[in-house]
């Protein structure tokens, strides 16, 4: 195997991640992959790489690496200011880097995800077809885990394309407000109307526990309260469960599979590269939308991103 | 006899429909009879995801290959088509062995306390239980198994514990189950096995599907300790 970097500083929470695992949640298994999948597609096609190849996700606060042999680049997503030996390069294009060059990732000031893309694709352990790195069941990518310093990252050599770059109005216009736009969820009739509408419009503080699963909303009110009880159910990435202290719940990439609380409601696929892109502090709202005004939204956001990524696909 | 329950569906979301079960007393029939439909559901193109909970299923699809309304008909007539068994058999066995109490059963004192019972009572009462996998989900490699016995019917805990060891078997309303992987929980934890439940790199990382019959066999803290040393 080819050695492409070393990890000089990890970051945060540095891990390595494709399109994800979907169809095993029936097994327990959750979807995983980048938690913002548009920007991961970003980052890959610039680079030139195949649409599911292995990347690395930055979240918060990026690494710093040291390139182990030539290699073509992208970086997406969350602007962490990445500097290549010390100087600032560019994101949404292709880069490319030299042995022993050293890219250095800062915090991300808006935003909380950035994505490292290689034109071979990063290498990763497998586990049902994708080698997304899934931290609670230590699947996936490198060991399972987050990296960590001296970690070595191989390259995937996968055939790679042309690299294209993000034209600037189909990237993620970051802020620190957020609106997504959701469904009502299977169980938003079993709050009162008023708890419902208020839900719908006012904004939420992404509060401190937050990780891969999961990020937890706080609101000034507490008008979310209840003593709903249902019996386990199916939940997914934009899933919004409401535990009966009423801050509700936002499920991310590796949520798991069945949950025991509310579900108010459900961020369309379309919306979902934005919830991996909040972090501590940001406010979002929860604009309603019905599932057939969702469905287009999403359609028409697809094809949208298929001029940059032919084969993307949202569900 | 063998009548299936009535259904409601619903939207779950742009892509999916959820449909929910009329409550039964016969929750291993209905849970089988949901884990039925959706291996069915799985298999049909353009449907990506088939869950079975406790009392629904969830089904997504992509709306490339179906379209809502397809979709809503074609898990309308699965379930149709999916005869209820109410006395189902089970289709294997598996045994699990479990050191409870002490450091592995934080959870034993206070059960044994509140339903006036002994130790050993608790253990025996466990140990004598034939589960059968109701649900598998949440995480890789847990299963949700049931009937328990009435006397070690609890609620969870009202704050969970924020880690417990890979292994920890818990009880929960009429529920029993391992953590397969260390996490976050708030099940009441009765003892631990030291046999893995989720191997990723394994021939067959999985243990559980719905239906097996699963008995838990009580072992010492020093066969818990030597598990996996022996040849065995």
């Amino acid at each position: 195997m080819k050695a492409l970097a070393t990890i000089l500083e990890p970051g945060l929470q540095t891990t390595v991640q494709d399109a994800g695992r979907p169809g095993f949640r029936h097994l327990g298994v959750p979807h995983s992959g980048a938690a913002d999948i548009l920007s991961y597609t970003f980052a890959n096609a610039a680079a030139g790489a195949p649409p599911n190849a292995g990347a690395l996700e930055c979240a918060i606060m990026g690494p710093t690496l040291k390139f182990e042999c030539d290699a073509i680049i992208a970086i997406a997503g969350a602007d962490m200011t990445p500097l290549l030996n010390g100087a600032p390069i560019v994101s949404y294009a292709p880069v490319s880097v030299k042995k022993n060059d050293i890219l250095e990732l800062g915090n991300a000031a808006r935003g909380a995800r950035a994505y490292i893309a290689f034109q071979k694709g990063v290498s990763g352990e497998a586990f049902l077809d994708s080698i997304s790195t899934y931290t609670p069941a230590s699947i996936g990518g490198h060991q399972g885990r987050a990296l960590r310093e001296n970690d070595v990252i191989f390259s995937a050599e996968l055939n790679h394309g042309k690299p294209v770059e993000t034209p600037p109005s189909l990237r993620i216009a970051f802020s620190q407000d957020f609106i997504l736009r959701a469904t009502e969820g299977p169980e938003a009739e079993a709050f009162t109307p008023e708890a419902l509408n208020h839900f719908f419009t006012n904004p939420f503080g992404a509060g401190s526990r937050g990780n891969r699963m999961g990020l937890q909303l706080n609101s000034s009110t507490n008008t979310l309260t209840h003593s709903i009880k249902i019996m386990s159910s199916a939940v997914f990435p934009g899933t919004v469960q409401c535990p009966p202290d009423g801050a509700p719940f936002l499920l991310l990439s590796d949520a798991q599979t069945l949950g025991g609380y509310p579900r108010i409601a459900q961020v369309i696929n379309a919306d979902l590269p934005l919830t991996g892109q909040l972090k501590q502090g940001d406010r979002v709202w929860f604009h309603r939308v019905d599932a057939q005004t969702g469905l287009e939204i999403s359609l028409q956001r697809q094809d949208l991103i298929q001029i940059v990524s032919s084969d993307f696909c949202f569900f | 006899m063998n009548k299936s329950p009535s259904t409601k569906i619903a939207a779950f979301g742009e892509n999916g429909w959820i449909i929910y079960f009329s409550e039964t007393d016969n929750l291993l029939a209905q849970a089988l009879y949901t884990n039925a439909i959706t291996k069915k559901l799985r298999v049909i193109p353009g449907i990506i995801d088939a869950v079975a909970g406790a009392d629904s299923i969830v089904a997504r699809f992509s709306p490339a290959h179906l379209n809502s309304a397809e979709a809503k008909r074609a898990v309308e007539q699965t379930i149709d088509k999916t005869p209820f068994n109410d006395a189902p058999t089970p289709t294997k066995q598996i045994n699990i062995p479990v050191c409870y109490g002490g450091e592995h059963g934080p959870d034993v004192k206070n059960i044994c306390k509140q339903n006036n019972m002994t130790e050993q009572t608790l253990i025996d009462l466990h140990a004598a239980g034939r589960y059968r996998v109701m649900a598998v989900g949440f995480a890789p490699g847990f299963a949700y198994m049931g009937p328990l016995d009435d006397r070690l019917i609890m609620p969870r805990l009202t704050t969970p514990r924020p880690s417990l060891p890979a292994g920890s078997v818990g009880v929960a309303g009429g529920f029993t189950g391992v953590y397969s992987l260390p996490s976050p929980g708030g099940w009441r934890i009765i003892g631990r096995t030291p046999m893995p439940l989720f191997q990723a790199g394994g021939a067959e990382p999985f243990v559980f599907e719905p239906g097996i019959e699963v008995r838990f066999t009580p072992i010492s803290a020093s066969a818990f300790n030597a598990y996996g040393t022996s040849s065995a």
